[in-house]
């Protein structure tokens, strides 16, 4: 849940760097967190927190891009913010590609730093509350029955009620009375507003040809 | 009465000794020193005086004629006896010296008796005179009489003489040579023959034990001709000595100028200076190199020749050097300079050979201008210095991800702090120690950087080798510092084994360092294709040779046996995009400190080992 104050996850081996940042986001008015290494940080953080993560791209035994493949494979919504000595057009674009939000060069200043700190942070919170709605709408499709769930998938696809009731073998009044039911129970009072629901819950139409 | 025939051999005894003593006078006049000469002169002048004296006895009609002849006939025994002292004494060179004064003082003695007491030294009286009819029919009187008691001191006399003459004949004899051998024996031999004999022969005669006139002068004359022979020896030698004097003058004469020819002729300036620091011979080379005619360099001191810095060292070493006659070298490890007379001074590399003849002692100093050889050396130095310094900044090229990480890293720092602190300041609640802390760090980060880039502008820098003594173990602490974030990126483990308190070694820190940092990233680039967890181990110690030893081992599988010389060859690579120079030109480096830098295969891989000798021991 979106709850609390945004942490910035500050991973990098030098102490020294470590403090810096640490110094610079409570300027700024970010909680930050510092971390000396890659493991240190996937074992110790906050699965459920808002924030972001600032990473070295260089650092012993687990590397930046290493230990962005396995936050992702935690399910974490932790955007990445990479940090590198030195620009690799390589690596720069396979973190990129990785879901990173942004690539800095040290030394970098303090508004490149910042921004891209509040870009992460309103990322996060938007991943949050994107997951948070999918789960709504998921929730509502649940309550459907499954002959509803069925309505539900043919209106999508953009059929007419007389073309469904033709599919499901029943006449076009029964179809009107599921129809209501779809949408009032999905909280949709257009098509429209339906069929954008279903497509932020990633639910898909069945192909007309099906039955 | 016939041909006296007696008179006739005993006049021409007396004139053969005589002939024989003129021609050794005539040697003695004209060597002076040659006393062996004029003592045979003496002899045989006195055995021709007592030839006269010997037919006046035996001619004597009264005892009292035969007495007074008898006693005039000791006055050339006397001077015989002496003659003989002084021939063994100076011709032998040998004898004991108070032999020769007893001896000739008993024989003086026997003189004086001679005169005062009884008619003579053999007679108290001759009382009777016998003849005897001789060969031929010569009557010689033989004499009959009383004794004299002090026959006693002659027959002293006579053995002492015999005692000085044996024992000069013995020790010349052990001398050894045959040419004395032959001296003692025919000399010695005759004169013991001629005293035991003759004189034996005379006592028996004069105590009327045998009845014959007492005839000495024939044994005398085989003295004289056995002296004159053994005389005349020297003179044959002498004359053999001037001709073999002659051949060896030209031989002399041929060989001074064998060796004028090779002084002129060799490349090397040559200087012959004696004991007094001057200069005795000079060859054309010389007067090249030091710019002088042989007129103005011949008789001068050599210091003229000698940087004035050098001088007065010079002179104490020349003289410490006369006294150690060995030629040696110098010059070739100190640098020596020659002063020439426009007053430039050239690098030489010097040999000096101490030479002695028999009134002098020289030095033969050879030199060599060495200013083309030196120009030589320093430009293959200098251009072994480029190289490395290529090698140097083409290895730093391959770190440059890291360095630029470790430069990176504390600005960072300093930006993200100095930064934060700005912000810190703007607000209305200062927190001044916060502000200090930053600053702390700032200056902390800021050294660091420093360091890094001091280190990088210390290996980055074109120059010439400079040594002086450092700490091995500050090299290896640099090179891990400076490949740490490398070799991290690499997943190579770096461990240390530095031995604590090690001597100093003379070396050029940049150079050595370079050496370690071709080592450690060789022993990375070889365990790149293991599996096994890469590992670099660098060690340093001391050896048993009085030398510290500093090595790097990977576990990188090692070097074929048949490589580990290779590959310390130019243009030898093992790797994709390696140049083949980094190894040779690091046993380059190596063997300009003096040092040894060898491969060898040690457990999971290669172990470098590179060898410095310690301060003190430095080439």
């Amino acid at each position: 849940m979106s709850s609390g104050t945004p942490i910035v996850f500050v991973v990098d081996d030098d102490a020294s760097v470590q403090r810096g940042l640490k110094r610079l986001l409570r300027s700024a008015g970010f909680t930050a967190e510092t971390f000396a290494s890659a493991s240190e940080f996937l074992e110790r953080y906050d699965r459920n927190a808002v924030g972001c993560v600032i990473l070295d791209l260089a650092m012993p035994c687990f590397d930046g891009l290493q230990m962005q493949k396995a936050l992702t494979d935690q399910g974490s919504l932790l955007p990445i913010i990479f940090l590198t000595g030195h620009g690799d057009v390589v690596t720069s674009v396979q973190a990129m590609k990785g879901g990173a939000v942004d690539f800095l060069t040290k030394p970098v200043t303090d508004d490149e730093l910042l921004s891209a700190v509040r870009v992460a942070i309103l990322r996060c919170e938007a991943l949050y509350r994107a997951r948070e709605e999918i789960a709504n709408i998921r929730g509502r499709v649940a309550t459907l029955t499954p002959r509803e769930r069925e309505v539900l998938m043919h209106l999508l696809s953009g059929k007419l009620n007389k073309q469904i009731a033709a599919d499901l073998g029943t006449v076009e009044h029964t179809i009107k009375v599921h129809r209501a039911r779809v949408m009032q129970k999905m909280q949709a009072h257009t098509l429209a507003a339906l069929v954008r629901l279903a497509e932020r819950a990633g639910i898909e139409a069945t192909p007309p040809n099906e039955g | 009465m016939g041909i006296n025939w007696v008179e006739i051999v005993w006049t021409m005894m007396a004139a053969a000794s005589l002939t024989l003593g003129f021609v050794h006078l005539l040697v003695w006049f004209k060597q002076r020193s040659r006393y062996a000469s004029l003592a045979f002169f003496m002899l045989a002048t006195s055995v021709a005086v007592f030839s006269a004296s010997e037919l006046s006895m035996m001619g004597a009609q009264t005892p009292a004629a035969y007495a007074t002849a008898l006693r005039w006939a000791h006055v050339p025994i006397c001077v015989i006896a002496l003659s003989i002292i002084a021939f063994v004494h100076f011709h032998f060179g040998a004898g004991r010296l108070w032999l020769v004064c007893a001896a000739a003082a008993f024989r003086l003695l026997t003189l004086l008796l001679n005169f005062v007491t009884g008619v003579n030294i053999n007679f108290e009286d001759v009382t009777a005179l016998e003849h005897l009819t001789l060969w031929g029919g010569f009557v010689a009187s033989v004499p009959v009489g009383i004794p004299n008691p002090w026959q006693i001191v002659t027959q002293i006399g006579n053995l002492l003489l015999v005692a000085f003459v044996a024992d000069a004949s013995i020790t010349l004899w052990r001398r050894g040579d045959p040419v004395t051998r032959r001296r003692a024996a025919l000399v010695g031999g005759s004169i013991l023959l001629f005293i035991f004999g003759v004189t034996g022969f005379g006592m028996l005669i004069l105590a009327g034990v045998v009845h014959a006139p007492t005839i000495l002068t024939p044994g005398f004359l085989i003295i004289v001709m056995a002296m004159s022979y053994e005389l005349s020896w020297d003179v044959i030698a002498a004359a053999q000595l001037a001709a073999k004097l002659h051949t060896s003058e030209i031989s002399l004469r041929a060989s001074e100028e064998q060796f004028r020819a090779v002084v002129e002729s060799v490349p090397n300036a040559i200087l012959l200076v004696d004991a007094q620091g001057k200069v005795t011979l000079t060859n054309p080379q010389a007067q090249a190199l030091f710019g002088y005619a042989r007129e103005e360099l011949i008789g001068r001191p050599v210091e003229l020749l000698i940087p004035e810095g050098y001088r007065s060292a010079h002179e104490t070493f020349r003289q410490s050097h006369a006294a150690e006659a060995r030629a040696q070298a110098t010059g070739v490890a100190r640098e020596l300079y020659a002063l020439q007379k426009d007053g430039r001074e050239v690098p030489v590399e010097m040999v000096l050979k101490p030479m002695r003849t028999v009134d002098a002692s020289f030095v033969l100093v050879s030199l060599v201008d060495v200013t083309e050889r030196r120009q030589n050396e320093r430009t293959a130095a200098r251009q072994r210095d480029e190289i490395a310094h290529l090698s140097r900044v083409a290895a730093l090229g391959e770190l440059s991800g890291s360095l630029a990480h470790e430069i990176n890293q504390p600005l960072m720092g300093i930006l993200s702090n100095a930064q934060a602190a700005q912000r810190f300041l703007e607000r209305d609640d200062v927190n001044l120690d916060e502000v200090r802390e930053i600053l702390v760090d700032i200056v902390e980060d800021d050294k660091r950087a420093g360091e890094v880039i001091r280190r990088l502008r210390a290996l980055l820098k074109k120059g010439e080798m400079q040594k002086r003594p450092l700490d091995i173990n500050s090299v290896v602490d640099d090179v891990v510092r400076l490949t740490r974030n490398d070799l991290m990126n690499r997943d190579v483990a770096v461990t240390t084994e530095l031995t604590p308190d090690l001597p100093p070694v003379v070396g050029d820190q940049i150079q050595l360092q370079q050496v370690l940092l071709n080592l450690v990233m060789n022993a990375c680039e070889a365990m790149e294709a293991v599996s096994e967890p890469s590992q670099v181990h660098i060690r340093t110690r001391r050896t048993d040779g009085g030398s510290v030893e500093m090595s790097v081992s990977d576990r990188g599988g090692g070097i074929p046996p048949g490589d580990l010389e290779r590959i310390f060859e130019p243009f030898v690579t093992a790797k994709e995009h390696g140049t083949g120079l980094g190894l040779s030109i690091c046993r380059t480096i190596i063997g300009a400190h003096g040092g040894r830098l060898w491969a060898e295969n040690i457990g999971a891989g290669a172990t470098f080992r590179c060898t410095l000798p310690l301060s003190g021991h430095a080439g």
